[in-house]
């Protein structure tokens, strides 16, 4: 059994569109985004919005929902990818090794089957949209592993397909440009120039405790399901470098640091965490506004 | 010209005052039910649910006080939202995104309600969240959706549904979609506690930080709101300006003047949730819209059912469709059967609607009642 966690990092985009609206900002780079849903909010809202994260498969998201202007998911496209395709050849055993650990031998197929299929698809636009759709179906049969009495047996086509239908509807255009990067952060924030900043860094040793829905999507779309997390993070800003107290305040520091020329930096933290992380900011900004409407959700905005 | 300062009766009396702030939290309610479509009612019934539900998910003191509210204001949001707001045309998938902002737009509303308590706004931001992720409008998932917007979302379907067991069936059958997996547990404990029955809840008055100014304000802004939904910005005022004069020469008492000014700020509520272009496209003389003005007219009285804080203004808004000669509508009320602040209203809106004002004369002695049109004159003159 796999160990679904119960924190989950909180992005309330509504919010962060209310705090970048009183600020004036029209554009927005976030370095760490994660799951970039967020940022599709923003740019729907008329946002420009650039995000950057070191898992490729959000990236890839980021391409179907955030960069993404136009192209959409059709019933036809949509059956291609749900289903093995025939004359196609598969990699059927590719994630055998999940096989009877956290998959029944039926997921395991499909999961070889989607990860050939959304190789075949048209646009990066296209192969976005479908792997989140794809990620929701795989997150839904983890958490079945969980509860099995209490969730329905959906087909595993049937489920991917309604997941897939659904992403394509949050397609939009902002009539800006809109970037995702697959770097680390400081290439980020150096490679854009925007109106705000935001960052929601990861907690110190963070990738040693990280979602299994997170980098198990990364290893299916990898192909490699020995993929572990501290392999991406090997030697990033806030990996195994940034493990103890200091070496971690360094790494935010220097974030801080490169993004000097952004005229405002909104940081999202905890109310835990707030007492690292504030010292810090206000070193690098002398003014600093503090939202806290929740304890798993606090802002520090800090001005020139 | 300042308008007439409503709720100057209860000053000092807290217990009075939190009564009127809910009652007019409960109007606001109402006009965001209305203006989304959903059946008169939802949003108390909603409240009253996730109220009943949040007592066995373990959820009390100050976060069920909010859920009461986030409840009652549920649908606030949809209240000059781009996909109800009159003479939009988006086609349906726009539309779809703009539905999603609808609790969003709530929250700020509730933001700017000093007396609600704090977390009304969050509960109302997350109403519509998903477990798996695909809500709106922050796509929160999994434990990210805190337990009291989960409780709201349930009391949605609940009432949504009408049959709780039904409801049980489709949140069990949304178990890890819409739900997290084990909700629909809690809803069972529910059901076999409570057997489904929701009694009416009582509005949790002492967590309100109400006073009379605060809450006169807050209908403005209801008006202000409808006005802008239906595309009309600024006629509450257009129209309160006449009829505070024109009330005030005709002698009416204190209690129905503030009757008269509570009506002149709903009166637009009844016709929120068509997306035509409504009464204001027709002659406010001709009798071709006489239907729909008194639909409109019940529709914005049968806002204040139940509503005690505010019951005053309710016949004065079911009755400003009735004309003098007893041809009106909806029950053909004859001369002084008319309440005197209906026949004020009414005569302040086609006044204020007319391009050319003198027409209203035509109107003496059929549609309105003479004097009150030669009140309505004097205050037109008196204005300018």
């Amino acid at each position: 059994m796999i160990e679904l966690q119960e924190r989950t990092r909180r992005i309330s985009p509504s919010r962060l569109h209310e705090i970048l609206l009183r600020y004036g900002c029209s554009s927005v780079v976030d370095p760490f985004m994660g799951l970039p849903t967020h940022l599709n909010f923003l740019k729907r809202h008329g946002i420009a919005v650039h995000g950057g994260d070191l898992l490729e498969w959000f990236v890839r998201v980021g391409e179907g929902i955030v960069v993404n202007d136009l192209t959409i998911l059709r019933d036809s496209e949509v059956a291609e990818i749900v289903e093995m395709l025939p004359g196609r050849i598969y990699s059927l055993d590719m994630f055998k090794a999940w096989e009877g650990v956290f998959f029944s031998e039926e997921q395991c197929v499909y999961l070889g089957v989607w990860h050939d299929n959304v190789r075949n698809l048209r646009s990066d636009g296209q192969t976005g949209l479908a792997i989140l759709g794809l990620w929701r179906a795989f997150c839904y049969w983890l958490q079945k592993t969980q509860n099995p009495d209490d969730m329905q047996d959906i087909p595993p086509s049937e489920l991917a397909w309604s997941y897939i239908r659904q992403t394509e509807q949050w397609v939009i255009a902002n009539m800006r440009r809109n970037t995702v990067r697959q770097t680390d952060v400081l290439s980020t924030i150096n490679a854009q120039r925007a109106d705000a900043l935001f960052l929601s860094p990861p907690a110190r040793n963070s990738f040693r405790s990280a979602d299994a829905r997170i980098w198990m999507w990364e290893a299916w779309w990898q192909g490699n399901p020995y993929f572990t997390i501290e392999h991406a993070y090997r030697d990033s800003l806030f990996g195994a470098r940034a493990a103890d107290p200091p070496a971690y305040a360094r790494a935010i520091a220097s974030v801080l640091s490169a993004a000097e020329s952004y005229p405002v930096i909104v940081v999202q933290t905890t109310e835990q965490r707030i007492g690292d992380i504030e010292a810090i900011v206000r070193n690098a900004r002398p003014n600093v506004e503090i939202v806290a409407p929740h304890p798993y959700e606090t802002y520090l905005i800090a001005t020139k | 010209m300042k308008l007439m300062t409503l709720f100057q009766d209860t000053v000092g009396d807290p217990r009075t005052a939190a009564a009127r702030l809910a009652g007019v939290l409960g109007l606001y309610g109402a006009v965001g039910d209305a203006a989304c479509g959903n059946p008169p009612g939802f949003a108390a019934q909603k409240a009253a649910t996730a109220v009943s539900l949040a007592s066995v998910a373990g959820i009390d003191g100050a976060d069920r006080d909010a859920l009461y509210f986030a409840g009652v204001l549920h649908a606030i949001g949809a209240v000059g939202n781009a996909a109800y707001r009159k003479g939009e045309r988006l086609s349906e998938r726009m539309a779809r995104m703009e539905t999603w902002d609808v609790p969003a737009q709530g929250a700020r509303v509730c933001l700017e309600i000093a007396a609600l308590p704090e977390q009304t706004a969050d509960f109302v931001r997350w109403q519509a969240e998903c477990w798996d992720g695909t809500g709106y409008p922050d796509q929160l998932r999994w434990h990210g959706i805190p337990a009291p917007a989960v409780i709201l979302s349930l009391a949605d379907a609940t009432a949504r549904s009408g049959d709780p067991e039904e409801a049980l069936a489709s949140i069990a059958l949304q178990a890890g979609r819409a739900f997290g997996p084990d909700t629909s547990r809690i809803f069972a404990m529910w059901l076999h506690s409570f057997g489904g029955e929701v009694e009416t809840a009582e509005p949790p008055l002492d967590v309100l930080r109400a006073d009379d100014a605060a809450t006169a304000a807050l209908l403005d802004l209801v008006a202000n709101r409808v006005d802008a939904h239906n595309g009309v910005s600024g006629r509450w005022q257009r129209v309160a300006r006449l009829t505070d004069l024109a009330a005030e020469s005709l002698g009416l008492s204190a209690r129905d003047r503030e009757s008269l000014a509570i009506a002149v700020r709903l009166y637009g509520a009844g016709d929120i949730g068509s997306r035509d272009d409504g009464e204001s496209s027709f002659d406010p003389l001709a009798r071709l819209a006489i239907d729909e003005r008194a639909a409109h007219a019940l529709a914005a009285a049968a806002l204040l059912d139940g509503n005690d804080a505010l019951a005053g203004a309710a016949p004065i808004l079911r009755a400003r469709a009735e004309w003098f000669d007893g041809t009106g509508k909806p029950n053909a009320l004859f001369k002084n059967a008319i309440p005197m602040g209906a026949a004020i209203l009414s005569a302040a809106i086609a006044y204020e609607a007319l391009e050319h004002k003198d027409r209203i004369d035509t109107a003496a002695g059929t549609q309105f009642d003479p004097k009150v049109v030669r009140a309505i004159l004097e205050a037109a003159r008196s204005r300018a």
